[in-house]
């Protein structure tokens, strides 16, 4: 059967980083084809490459649709050609009813205004399509996650879509509604439509994808036919990677336990389900504890939660250094001695239209006080100090933060934490879009606070940079602790499956 | 913590020179003392309420109810005053503890409710609004008996005698002196880059010249007002609070970033509590003097004054989305607004011509921030 859709050698370039290097990838028509791979293995950029958001001229390679070479600048061009991609995130507006985002920008006219009774009996045209059965004048805020889901494929198909793109469709939803979504999947392959399947849950993958495609460090690893093939090859496949001796983690000794978490349980806000459930560990003094997972598995939310700063608790206990920690607030955190670097500097880091001086002592300045005032002789001091062991490369701590490398930016934020002299320092994602100089210059870092008795929580998506600098590392499944691995326990094969919430020994 | 002069400072200057150039010219009054004593009162009065107004906007947040709240505080110490018989030293302290109360409300609900500050203090704008025609049962009550000065009236029409007025300029200049010089020895002997020598000299030595100028001019008339020494007070005031407490980098830190203040610790929802309550007492201060300056509380005491107090921040290069702006830069900008407005009263400009033109000065101001930002 002639190719639907066919990428030859693309090479995707990003500023130090080469995204897809020589990727090859073939969908034919009435095919579920899964794409499969770490973090950062490259499929969001193949995807964004696919659906016109990264525009044609800004990669290598080419790729066709139906035997025609695309070349598009915009998402727009890709809709037109029979691409649509449904994301993590939906795209909809709460507030309008389910017919009027479905033709939302595209609404049937007659004359200036619109034809709401067109738009009504296309919208259940389309709904019927996808086995929705309910009444089109719902505003789309009242559906259930699944359900939305279906509304975005049913928006997508109105737009006479043949490649469907799904990245990570079943995240959110229920069990139920994974059972729906994949049984519509089926459904719409027997009517000619293709689809490009991104999951990290193999047991759908497998339950569902005509091929599975791997991707690693940007390149196609392998195109195997799910039903010739096994779970264990695709696993050994996502992470057959050597570890290079990239990390300088050298031998601590661990001391005594400074941050205990007893049967953590946190939802989202007031009245909503848990998001991590029955969560326990402990850190001791001088030790790195890794914390994997993948893509919503609640790492960031757990260091947000015990920061104080994401969601409500409804069970267990916190202990720090020996005392109870509920932090309400990140005022609280940083005075029980909990310090946190976020994944997300900018969001949660810098105020970048400062500078560095007013950065780096934020966090500490009701500290540096004479009288009322700020005593300004001992923070600039203090500023130096940082900026001058953390070799922030910048002409001076008044240069504005904006104005720096990724690299640059992250150490601000590190010595913005360290200045508050924590017990217990959480890293996440630290050493993510810096390049590879200022990451051995963290690890070094990491590498000093254990050896000064403070712990170090380090999250991380990348299972190499886990490994090489964690002591002990604990996976995530979905909320759940999937499984606690001491360094020597710690293969990657061993980490993906209590990343997946395998157990090995049933493969 | 910068000294450093800005093309924007110099761009405020530029325009300042200009107006004053322009009524100068065609109305030769405009730099007669009694008109440039009669200016400072006006300015004192804007500038004070706008510095309040920096203290909300600095976190990205607004008040369009210190209008009303300059009214109504007036009115409760007028009615105390003029009514009861309450000494007016007496009647400030209600009037004073009111509106740090209200304030303090309405930004608790700002914070803890999440209502965005638009609407409280639209609801503010409207409450203060009533509940001040009430007090003063939407009647004229003169700030003093019989015309005799009291405290209240002296706010607006007290001036420092010849002397004094000489001595506090002397004092001003020599603290001036010596604060640059010493935060220039300190900023070198930590390493920072300081402007040359020469720079700061001319820099102290215009500003002497210009504070020299002002005070002589004023003692042609009556010397420095009252309410000039008040602004003046005011002005140290928030520029301390701003750049050397740890309550000042907050308020600059969540209009910048609201998000990562919170995740460094700020507390956000005190700081921002905090500011609208300070604020709350500069309304008061302000409503006091605005009274005394009409020399009784009226139903249009206060009117729009909201703006005036927010244009001034805005020309004097405060960021509306929070994070920016100086109290030299609201200064100026109070300046260059009563300015105006001075000069077009004098020139007997019909108030619609007033209002547009004021109106085309505040776009203009904005339009020209936002290209020199882009630069």
């Amino acid at each position: 059967m002639p190719a639907l859709l066919e990428a030859r050698a693309i090479t995707k370039r990003f500023p130090g980083v080469t995204a897809l290097r020589d990727v090859s990838f073939d969908l034919v028509p009435g095919e579920i084809h899964a794409l499969c791979g770490e973090n950062g293995a490259g499929k969001s950029t193949l995807i964004k490459l696919l659906s016109g958001l990264h525009a044609h001229g800004s990669y290598a390679g080419e790729f066709s649709v139906e035997g025609h070479v695309a070349q598009f600048r915009s998402i727009a061009d890709a809709q037109q050609a029979g691409i649509a991609v449904i994301y993590q995130e939906l795209a909809m507006v709460p507030e309008l009813t389910i017919a009027e985002n479905l033709f939302l920008g595209c609404e049937p006219r007659r004359g200036l205004l619109i034809n709401w009774e067109k738009l009504y009996t296309d919208a259940r045209t389309v709904l019927a399509k996808v086995g929705l059965d309910i009444a089109a004048d719902t505003p789309v805020g009242r559906l259930g996650v699944g359900q939305q889901q279906l509304v975005e494929i049913a928006k997508a198909l109105s737009k006479h879509t043949r490649i469907l793109i799904l990245d990570e469709p079943t995240a959110a939803l229920a069990e139920r509604e994974v059972d729906t979504l994949l049984a519509l999947l089926r459904d719409l392959r027997a009517h000619g439509i293709a689809c490009i399947y991104i999951s990290h849950k193999l047991d759908e993958v497998f339950a569902v994808a005509d091929r599975i495609t791997v991707l690693r460090d940007g390149a196609t690893i392998s195109t195997r036919i799910a039903s010739a093939t096994s779970k264990n090859a695709v696993i050994h496949d996502m992470v057959g990677r050597e570890i290079t001796d990239l990390f300088p983690r050298t031998a601590h000794h661990p001391g005594e336990i400074l941050l205990r978490v007893t049967g953590l349980n946190v939802a989202p806000e007031a009245g909503a389900a848990a998001r991590l459930y029955n969560v326990s560990f402990d850190v001791r003094a001088g030790e790195v504890l890794g914390i994997g997972g993948l893509m919503g598995a609640g790492r960031t939310e757990l260091l947000m939660h015990l920061f104080g700063a994401w969601g409500v608790r409804l069970g267990g206990e916190v202990n720090l250094c020996g005392k109870n920690l509920d932090a309400a607030s990140p005022v609280e955190a940083l005075a029980g001695g909990l310090a946190l670097v976020s994944e997300d500097r900018k969001r949660y880091g810098l105020v970048l239209e400062r500078d560095i001086g007013f950065n780096l002592s934020l966090s500490s300045i009701t500290r540096m006080r004479r009288g009322l005032l700020v005593d300004e002789e001992t923070e600039v001091h203090t500023n130096q100090k940082f900026f001058t062991s953390l070799r922030v490369k910048a002409p001076s701590l008044e240069t504005v933060v904006g104005k720096l490398s990724g690299g640059n930016q992250q150490k601000v934020v590190i010595g913005k934490a360290l200045m508050t002299e924590p017990h217990v320092v959480f890293l996440d994602e630290p050493t993510r879009g810096i390049d590879v100089g200022a990451k051995i210059e963290v690890y070094e870092l990491i590498n000093r606070l254990t050896g000064e008795g403070k712990a170090v929580v380090l999250v991380s998506s990348e299972l190499p940079e886990l490994m090489g600098m964690s002591d002990r590392i604990l996976m995530l499944h979905d909320g759940e602790v999937g499984g606690i691995f001491s360094k020597t326990e710690a293969t990657q094969e061993a980490l993906l499956h209590a990343a997946m919430g395998r157990n090995p020994a049933s493969v | 913590m910068k000294a450093k002069f800005s093309f924007r400072d110099f761009s405020l200057l530029i325009s300042l020179l200009v107006i004053w150039g322009f009524f100068a010219v065609v109305s030769p009054q405009y730099l007669s003392a009694r008109n440039l004593s009669a200016l400072t009162v006006e300015l004192a009065i804007t500038a004070t309420l706008a510095l309040g107004m920096l203290l909300v906007i600095l976190p990205g947040h607004i008040d369009l109810s210190v209008g009303s709240g300059v009214g109504l505080i007036g009115g409760i110490a007028a009615v105390l005053v003029f009514d009861h018989d309450w000494p007016a030293a007496l009647a400030f302290l209600p009037a004073i503890a009111v509106a740090l109360l209200l304030w303090f409300a309405q930004g608790t609900l700002i914070v803890r409710q999440r209502i965005p500050a638009f609407i409280i203090t639209l609801g503010g704008l409207l409450i203060f609004k009533g509940v001040f025609w009430l007090v003063i049962n939407t009647h004229t009550v003169p700030v003093s008996h019989g015309g005799r000065p009291n405290l209240f009236s002296l706010l607006t029409t007290y001036y420092l005698p010849q002397f004094a007025s000489y001595a506090l300029i002397a004092v001003v200049l020599v603290a001036l002196v010596v604060v640059t010089l010493r935060g220039r020895s300190r900023r070198a002997g930590m390493g920072f880059s300081v402007d040359d020598p020469e720079l700061t000299f001319m820099k102290l030595f215009l500003t002497a010249q210009g504070l020299l100028l002002f005070v002589l001019t004023v003692n042609q008339f009556r010397g420095i007002p009252l309410s000039v020494v008040i602004l003046g007070a005011v002005a140290l005031l928030i520029q301390v609070i701003t750049r050397h407490t740890p309550f000042g980098r907050h308020l600059y830190a969540i209009g910048g970033n609201e998000e990562a203040a919170f995740v460094s610790g700020v507390p956000v929802q005190k700081v921002v509590i905090g500011a609208y309550t300070l604020l709350g007492g500069i309304v008061a201060v302000t409503g006091l003097m605005q009274t005394a300056y009409g020399g009784a509380s009226t139903t249009t005491v206060g009117d729009q004054m909201e703006l005036d107090a927010i244009a001034a921040c805005v020309i004097g290069g405060t960021s509306l989305r929070g994070g920016r702006g100086t109290v030299l830069g609201v200064i100026f900008g109070a300046l260059i607004m009563a300015s105006l407005l001075n000069g077009m009263t004098l020139l007997a400009v019909a108030p619609e011509m007033k209002f547009i033109v004021r109106g085309v000065v505040l776009t203009l101001a904005v339009w020209m921030d936002v290209k020199l930002a882009k630069r």
